[in-house]
């Protein structure tokens, strides 16, 4: 019990020191969680979207050609940034690009990096999930919308990515919070976010578990609010379980939908009330 | 002599080396009821499909007012906009409601205001009785239902031609009726219909033509009286003797 006291009562006294810059991790880290989720998010639908397009034997040679060569590009980037780590693209861009073309080209700004590189692997994963969001539609309501004439893009906007779009938002979840816990390799760049606060406290005040409670509990914190709101947002989405009836005859009103405003002055005259 | 709509000319369709429908003919003049009978696997679906373009025939012509829809002259989607289909497993938007389904296409395929897709949309609801549920998601909807709601939705983007692809086959026995009298009330309306059905009262009571199709080629056809009272090949003798039976 000692030790959980002791821990408890270094928690409250870094906190009372640190908090603000606790807090300021919290907040750089939540900010590129979410930014890069929603740009990654973006990519993901448009890789997903465009290797959807279809392509029958009877388009011509032209289309056939750029289709395939778009395929062949986005799997390519999905292989490429799902197969490395992070971390190392994040060397490769800020690092990198400096050296290989002799500083011609170098991010100044730790944002910038920080938020390609989370997006652009947020992106590679989404692209995937979207195209399994986009299959995963039955077949009939593909369909059904070109049966009354819709072209594929009109299905696509209109009938199939708002359905897709329900299926894969476990999957959005995943990657925000994937992205949470993730965005602390970007101290390898010097991005300062909520994991780097705490290397940081650390060293200076060597309470390193305390420190480290409070990171977790920080984190868990971060998660579960955005579990949380993707479950509200689900049930948005679903709908309502039920339905109103819509009455054909306005003048045939159901049972208890009418009241009278004013007691009829003369009870014996009930019709004049109803008028 | 009423006006001609669609002619199927020599149409063959191969899925591989498996040939589902050879060499078929035939012709849906204005206000035909065509029904299409004829065993499981015979091809009578995939000739729906095919006149709806879902499938591309692999040869033949498909003349709709004299133009070859299999050709590049037209895009299907245009095609597909006048000649509505209605699904065995109904295919509604299931992101929509009742009402949003009857509308989407007018106002994106045909370009209508809300306004006029609504109000149009109302009318053939009202048609198949389904104006009450307006507010419904498909989901929510009896089978029966469902099936109305598909058959206003092909209704409100006013086509040319109708087809019912089994349209009762995914049904339970007693929400039949209430789809099959839907499309009997149209029939007598003078709507130009083509039904792949199971239903033999219906092919021999509401339709005028009637095509019986064996093993992808058209067997025989002719009028229900001819079909059910004589039928002249021993194929269509067979394939009805087994419903009488039953």
């Amino acid at each position: 019990m000692n030790v959980f006291s002791k821990l408890g009562s270094d928690m409250v006294a870094l906190w009372a020191k640190y908090g603000s810059v606790y807090l300021g991790g919290i907040g750089r880290t939540l900010g590129l969680a979410i930014i890069a989720t929603f740009i990654g998010c973006l990519i993901g639908f448009l890789c997903g979207i465009l290797t959807t397009i279809p392509c029958a034997k009877t388009d011509n040679a032209v289309k056939k050609f750029f289709l395939g060569l778009l395929r062949v590009i986005i799997r390519i980037y999905v292989e490429v940034f799902r197969g490395t780590p992070m971390i190392l693209q994040a060397v490769f861009i800020f690092y990198g690009l400096p050296y290989f073309t002799s500083n011609a080209f170098k991010f100044t700004n730790l944002w910038a990096v920080a938020i390609t590189v989370v997006s652009v692997n947020t992106g590679a994963y989404m692209a995937e999930s979207v195209r399994g969001g986009i299959i995963s539609v039955d077949p009939g309501q593909n369909e059904g919308a070109m049966a009354i004439g819709m072209t594929h893009w009109q299905t696509m906007i209109n009938v199939i990515l708002p359905q897709a779009f329900r299926n894969i938002i476990p999957q959005i979840g995943n990657n925000y919070i994937i992205n949470v816990k993730d965005t602390s390799v970007m101290f390898i760049i010097g991005f300062s976010d909520f994991f780097a606060v705490h290397k940081g406290v650390a060293g200076a005040t060597y309470l390193y578990f305390p420190s480290a409670t409070i990171e977790m509990v920080g984190y868990l914190t971060l998660t579960l609010v955005a579990s949380f709101l993707l479950r509200l947002l689900e049930k948005k989405i679903e709908g309502k379980s039920n339905y109103e009836l819509v009455q054909k005859d306005a003048l045939t009103p159901t049972a208890g939908n009418y009241t009278l405003k004013d007691k009829p002055k003369n009870p014996n005259k009930d019709e004049e009330g109803l008028k | 002599m009423s006006e001609t709509i669609l002619e199927i000319k020599h149409l063959s369709k191969n899925f591989g080396n498996h040939e589902v429908l050879k060499d078929i003919d035939f012709t849906v003049n204005k206000g035909d009821v065509t029904t299409v009978i004829g065993a499981s696997g015979s091809g009578k679906s995939t000739l729906l499909r095919c006149i709806n373009l879902l499938e591309i025939p692999t040869s033949g012509s498909i003349i709709f007012h004299g133009q070859d829809v299999t050709g590049r002259g037209i895009k299907p989607s245009v095609y597909r906009s006048k000649v509505g289909m209605v699904f065995q497993s109904f295919n509604l938007f299931s992101n929509m409601t009742v009402l949003k389904n009857c509308m989407i296409g007018q106002i994106k395929v045909l370009k209508r205001s809300p306004a006029d897709a609504h109000r149009n949309a109302m009318k053939y609801l009202d048609k198949v009785g389904m104006s009450e549920y307006i507010k419904a998601l498909p989901r929510q909807l009896s089978g029966g239902q469902k099936q109305r709601v598909a058959i206003a939705r092909a209704l409100a983007m006013e086509p040319e031609v109708l087809l019912f692809d089994e349209p009762t086959s995914a049904l339970d026995p007693e929400m039949v009726g209430e789809v099959l009298d839907v499309m009997d009330k149209l029939a007598h309306e003078g709507t130009t219909m083509i039904v792949v059905t199971h239903e033999m009262a219906f092919a021999r009571d509401v339709s005028n033509h009637v095509v019986y199709m064996n093993s992808g080629v058209i067997c025989e056809h002719g009028t229900p009286g001819e079909i059910f009272g004589h039928p002249q090949k021993k194929e269509t003798q067979d394939f009805l003797s087994r419903f009488r039976k039953g």
